[in-house]
């Protein structure tokens, strides 16, 4: 399945034609970059060589996200749980060239109906936060640009996990395709705690890829002996430190992290994983089975492997093995495997060197085959999510019970309205029931936040139109009778009110849910009462409105008296103010609600 | 041959006539009817112009259109089958073809033709090679919707083509497939030959190269041909290059792979829309033969037994792919292995490899090794399988939820008899929802759609057989359906007053569930467009007396709308789609009806029901 999106990617013009332009972008626009129109699609390249990125010690502290863009990156941070990171030369590099870029974009917008952004090396990086800005900006206006697509070539990581969680949140993960060739040190390089002492090591590698990229036709066997060490120095870093991480769990602040889509080329084949711990897993992996010294010239063969990827088309390619699985899932993922070259190729001539080297590459080949599996898997939340719909269409009855004993108290002759009938009569038979549908909806609802927090939900659930609509008329629905119990349990005196002390915490993802939903709250004037009161706390203002007005009366302190009065006359107001918009519903102004029983007694208190 | 509607003979005839029509390009079709035979051939001389297989960019492609040639003629307003029913989607087709067979049609002398073969109760069937079967597909469409009829023939056409270029989308096939059409049509590929694959290249990509390709496969050439390798080579490799990316794609969808960059690629290259349709059967190039039926799989075998084995192949591959375009008639001459054809039926189940395969797949095995099928391409094959497999399982699935609906039907049929007790209609008792009979009814409702909206998710999604919206049963439950619980959603809607936030109940509120399954019965018996609106009767009720609420002397303004609306009434009560429930006192068509000025109501054809 990797391996089929891989062969998809490859038959595609789109990788042959970003690297072409990569390679004139290195080789004769330094620190700049190029754009070129074919057809309907502008292709914007990144040199791969720019000004050195990493001359301060940033990979010990990438800089904050919203504290260094000046907004520019703002739907990107505006939600995110945990600050954004993102190397900070990096972004320094991308701040230099923004001004001319935005010019560039502005004037391809009404030219063109879709933006390929690419780049080498540094390039790349430079390429994606390009891409990220482009996606932030069309977010805000209705644009021609339909589709954006970034394609990196051995580019350094970005950012850290949350910043993969927001393009995940934002459904981006789909617009990055880094393309990494089997050993590329590149790529990898941010995955190692550097000391201070790599730094200088690092600089020569990046001017000596440069001093290549600009001569492509020179040999890259005239390494320099004392670069030599220092790349194996960096090799063995790199590879100690991505077999940690690849094996961690939670994720620091402070660490890289990948996101999209990563096509991994090899000469054999192709394979293309977006599940981010798979993506690591495969970078070890295939590091460990390199060298320091193909580690390098890696970073400089993309010609090659592009060039090999996007003929393997053409040529019926079989399994090279006898005991080929019988299922299909299994057999897939022996295909893609042979596609990453990490599967055992025998015989080795030594015999004893043999036993060793088999010993490891099974290894390899059976973390690999997890790797490739856990990528498989890594779709469950969508699974999940759908599972939950069902869920939530069978307790569709229970809330609509609840709707119905709304209405049946607006009719009944008692004029109470569901919020004070449910207080009242909690024992009787019929509220009985609407108590225990409260309570499964409760349930629901709670192991939805459960999952959401347990990261098993897709990270865009709570953008779901299904989701926001369906958790927003639960609340406004049921709420109410939360605070109902609440009160008529006395709660409120043992632990405070409900507002500050009782509100469960589902309510509040819901409303932040509700206000994030992207929608400008519309004036719409009402011909008539809401069906449900918009402000689904309000009963329990009124229930602390009720506490001021019997506190006023008996209050001897005359200071404290006025502040009460002022508090009672700002409620006065903010109910005056939903009622006149239409949007409580019927029920708050039934003829014995609390909310008319009190304005009849402030208003007795007034006069 | 076993299990294909047609024998040796016909398929060795219906290959030399069409190869014939070739000499003949100045005649626009031909027939060969002898007195002797039981069978009628028309076949038509292949096109070598890129004008006539590009109309346009990128694929030379059209939606087919709903009023003309590939529509049943006669009966207004009545919707082609070229579509998909629910979605209401159109297919496309190939409009170069599409034209060729309108100008022959412009002429009235192939139709009486035709017409003579029906009286004379003989098997039509249309053939042609290359090009030509393209036509020849478009003119059995054309017989299939024309002529298959009750009073006219039962007697299913058949189309048998001879490496015909694709000429139509995955809706035609899907079309096709639910009209049980699917097993008249019958086409032969050879392993190599390059012209069923064409259209899965766009022209940008080849607009150089096609013109000379064509004039290398024209069987009458005005030049002596040379210097076709490079060409050949060039042109194989754009053309194989595209179906890789057209094929992985599908591939990729098949085996359901979510990774978004899938759709982001996707929308920045031009994917072919052409899709296979009907029964293939390729030929391995020693006369074994492979019948294939699920489309998915044969789209994905066009790629994949062309393949190379080798990249040194390459020159003399392509030049079989030009030269073995010719080849059918040598390659069908041997009746024996016409007769040993292996049919691909259990796709989920295909050996992976070339060598391992059970004793009772021998067969199957030889032919996917002849086709030189790779592990890749049978795993993609298996995908189709599994597929195809899987929306079989969803019917089943669905079909067991029929006791719930008819449940749930019972017991809103029992809600609307009570009321009808009480002298209240069902609809005006929800709409005001006072007692708890209407609460229950509600969560009956909500239940129901439940199951419904799961059936029309899938088939927007195309996850439910071909066959499933026009399955008898199923049109038959959704109208009850419709009929009983569409008036309790209308009711909810203005009792919520949802018309103020959205719109008119018709034009913003109205469920999918209701539309396509009043698309179903409309299609199935065959009904203009949108006649079967009895379901949603009451929200024109609503939106008349807010009309006459608002605007009340603008009586002349609603005029019209009333008379029909009168006049389908008296209809659907005739035809009892609709009960009479709506004419008790106090109901709001009542209401309504009793607002209108005197001197309508005394001329008004409902005039006795209700004063009654």
């Amino acid at each position: 399945m990797s391996e089929m999106l891989a062969t998809f990617l490859a038959s595609t013009p789109l990788l042959e034609e970003a690297w072409r332009l990569c390679s004139i972008a290195d080789t004769t626009f330094p620190g700049a970059y190029l754009v070129q129109q074919i057809g309907s699609v502008a292709y914007v390249a990144f040199s791969g060589r720019q000004a050195d990125p990493g001359s301060d010690q940033s990979r010990e502290n990438p800089a904050r996200l919203d504290a260094e863009d000046g907004g520019l990156f703002a739907p990107l941070y505006r939600e995110a749980e945990k600050p954004i990171r993102v190397h900070s030369g990096m972004l320094r590099l991308f701040l230099s060239m923004y001004q001319s870029l935005q010019i560039q974009f502005a004037s391809l917008i009404g030219k063109v109906k879709s933006v390929v952004i690419t780049g080498h090396s540094i390039g790349g990086t430079t390429a994606s936060l390009s891409a990220l800005w482009l996606l932030c900006y069309l977010q805000s206006m209705s644009s021609p640009i339909t589709s954006v697509l970034c394609i990196t070539f051995g580019s350094p990581l970005l950012g850290n996990e949350a910043l993969h969680r927001s393009i995940l949140r934002e459904r981006w993960g789909g617009n990055f395709c880094h393309v990494v060739s089997k050993h590329d040190i590149m790529p990898r390089l941010l995955f190692a705690d550097v000391v201070p002492n790599h730094i200088s090591k690092i600089h020569a590698l990046i001017s000596f890829s440069h001093h290549c990229m600009a001569a492509p036709h020179l040999v890259v066997a005239s390494l320099s002996s004392q670069l030599v060490d220092d790349v194996e120095d960096i090799f063995h870093c790199v590879l100690k430190d991505l077999e940690l991480l690849a094996q961690a769990e939670e994720p620091s602040e402070n660490v890289f992290w990948p996101f999209g889509s990563y096509v991994f080329c090899c000469q054999e084949g192709a394979i293309c994983l977006d599940y981010a711990a798979s993506v690591m897993k495969m970078m070890y992996l295939m590091l460990a089975t390199g060298s320091p010294s193909c580690s390098i010239e890696d970073h400089l063969k993309y010609g090659d492997y592009v060039g090999k990827v996007s003929k393997h088309f053409l040529r019926a390619r079989n399994f090279q093995e006898e005991d080929l699985p019988d299922s299909s899932y299994e057999a897939g993922v022996a295909l893609a495997l042979q596609s990453t070259e990490l599967v055992i190729k025998e015989p080795v001539e030594d015999l004893c060197l043999s036993v060793q080297n088999s010993n490891l590459t099974k290894e390899v080949a059976i973390r690999a085959k997890d790797c490739l599996q856990m990528a498989r898997d890594g779709n469950k939340p969508t699974l999940i999510a759908a599972n939950l719909a069902t869920k939530l269409s069978k307790i569709v009855p229970f809330r609509i019970e609840i709707e119905w004993y709304k209405f049946y108290c607006d009719e009944a002759d008692d004029q109470m309205g569901y919020y004070d009938s449910f207080k009242l009569k909690a024992r009787w038979k019929r509220e009985s029931r609407i108590n225990m549908n409260r309570y499964k909806l409760a349930v629901f609802w709670n192991s939805v936040i459960d999952m959401l927090e347990n990261k098993k939900l897709p990270h865009d659930f709570h953008r779901r139109g299904k989701w926001v609509n369906a958790s927003q008329f639960y609340k406004l629905l049921v709420e109410p009778l939360d605070i109902a119990d609440y009160y008529r349990a006395g709660k409120h005196r043992e632990r405070g009110h409900y507002i500050t002390h009782g509100r469960e915490r589902r309510y509040e993802f819901f409303d932040k849910w509700w206000r994030d939903r992207g929608i400008p709250e519309e004036e719409n004037k009402r011909s008539k009462f809401a069906n449900f009161t918009q402000d689904s706390c309000f009963w329990a203002k009124v229930e602390e409105a009720r506490e001021w007005l019997d506190n006023v009366r008996s209050e001897s302190d005359v200071k404290k008296r006025d502040l009460l009065w002022r508090k009672i006359d700002l409620f006065e107001q903010y109910a005056r103010k939903l009622i006149e918009n239409k949007e409580i519903s019927e029920d708050v102004l039934a003829k014995n609600s609390s909310f008319s029983r009190w304005m009849e007694d402030w208003k007795e208190l007034k006069s | 041959m076993d299990s294909l509607p047609l024998g040796e003979e016909v398929i060795q005839k219906a290959c030399s006539i069409a190869m014939e029509a070739h000499n003949y390009p100045e005649a626009p079709w031909r027939v060969e009817n002898s007195p002797s035979s039981s069978d009628v051939f028309f076949t038509f001389p292949g096109s070598w112009s890129v004008a006539d297989w590009f109309t346009r960019l990128p694929f030379g492609e059209i939606k087919v259109d709903p009023s003309k040639l590939l529509s049943p003629k006669g009966k207004d307003k009545v919707a082609t089958s070229l579509r998909s029913i629910g979605r209401d989607e159109l297919a496309t087709v190939n409009e170069g073809f599409l034209k060729r067979l309108e100008m022959i049609l412009a002429n009235p002398s192939l139709q009486s033709e035709v017409e003579k073969a029906i009286a004379d109760k003989k098997q039509i069937v249309f053939t042609g090679h290359s090009s030509a079967g393209a036509v020849a597909i478009l003119a059995t469409v054309w017989f299939l919707e024309n002529y298959i009829k009750p009073e006219i023939t039962r007697m299913s056409p058949l189309c048998v083509t001879f490496g015909s270029p694709l000429v139509a989308d995955f809706i035609f096939n899907h079309a096709l497939r639910r009209e049980n059409w699917s097993h008249c049509f019958i086409h032969f590929v050879m392993r190599y030959d390059i012209v069923p694959r064409i259209l899965l290249a766009p022209l940008s990509s080849m607009e150089r190269e096609l013109e000379q390709i064509l004039y290398l496969l024209n069987p009458k050439p005005l030049f002596p041909r040379q210097g076709s390798t490079r060409v050949a080579s060039q042109f194989y490799q754009t053309v194989m290059r595209n179906a890789s990316a057209l094929t992985s794609h599908a591939a990729c969808q098949l085996m359901g792979n979510a990774n978004p960059i899938l759709e982001t690629v996707a929308s920045f290259i031009e994917l072919s829309p052409y899709r296979p349709c009907g029964t293939f059967v390729f030929c391995t190039g020693n006369g074994k033969l492979v019948v294939v039926r699920n489309a998915d799989a044969v789209l994905q075998l066009l790629f994949y037994s062309t393949q190379l084995c080798s990249e040194n192949e390459l020159e003399e591959v392509a030049e079989r792919s030009l030269n073995s375009h010719f080849d059918y008639q040598s390659e069908l001459r041997d009746r024996l292995k016409m007769q040993n054809a292996v049919h691909l039926d259990h796709l989920d189940g295909l050996p992976l490899s070339s060598n391992g395969a059970a004793a009772e797949n021998i067969a199957t095995s030889m032919a996917l090794n002849e086709l030189g099928l790779s592990t890749r391409a049978r795993l993609c094959l298996r995908a189709a399988g599994e597929q195809e497999k899987q929306k079989l399982s969803n019917q089943q699935r669905m079909d067991r939820k029929k006791a719930d609906i008819e449940a749930g039907l019972a017991m809103l049929e029992d809600y609307k008899s009570k009321c009808a007790v009480c002298q209240v209609g069902y609809y005006d008792a929800f709409r005001s929802s006072k007692d708890e009979d209407d609460f229950k009814a509600n969560v009956k409702r909500l239940e129901l759609t439940g199951i419904w909206d799961e059936i029309v998710e899938m088939l927007n999604r195309y996850e439910l057989p071909e066959g499933f919206e026009s399955r008898k049963e199923w049109v038959e439950l959704s109208t009850r359906y419709r009929r009983i619980v569409e008036p309790l959603d209308v009711a909810n809607y203005y009792r919520h007053a949802k018309n103020e936030d959205t719109g008119p109940y018709m034009d913003k509120g109205r469920p999918r569930r209701y539309k396509y399954t009043q698309r179903w019965r409309e299609h199935a018996l065959r009904m203009p467009v949108g006649s079967s609106a009895e379901s949603s009767f009451w929200a024109e009720v609503e939106e008349l007396q807010l009309h006459r609420r608002t605007r009340p002397g603008a009586f002349e303004e609603i005029r019209e709308t009333i008379l029909n609306l009168e006049r389908k009434l008296k209809e659907w009560i005739d035809g009892e789609h609709i009960s009479r429930d709506v004419f008790l006192e106090g109901s709001s068509f009542t209401k309504l009806w009793k607002s209108l000025p005197q001197q309508h109501k005394s001329v008004s054809c409902l005039q006795g029901q209700i004063n009654s």
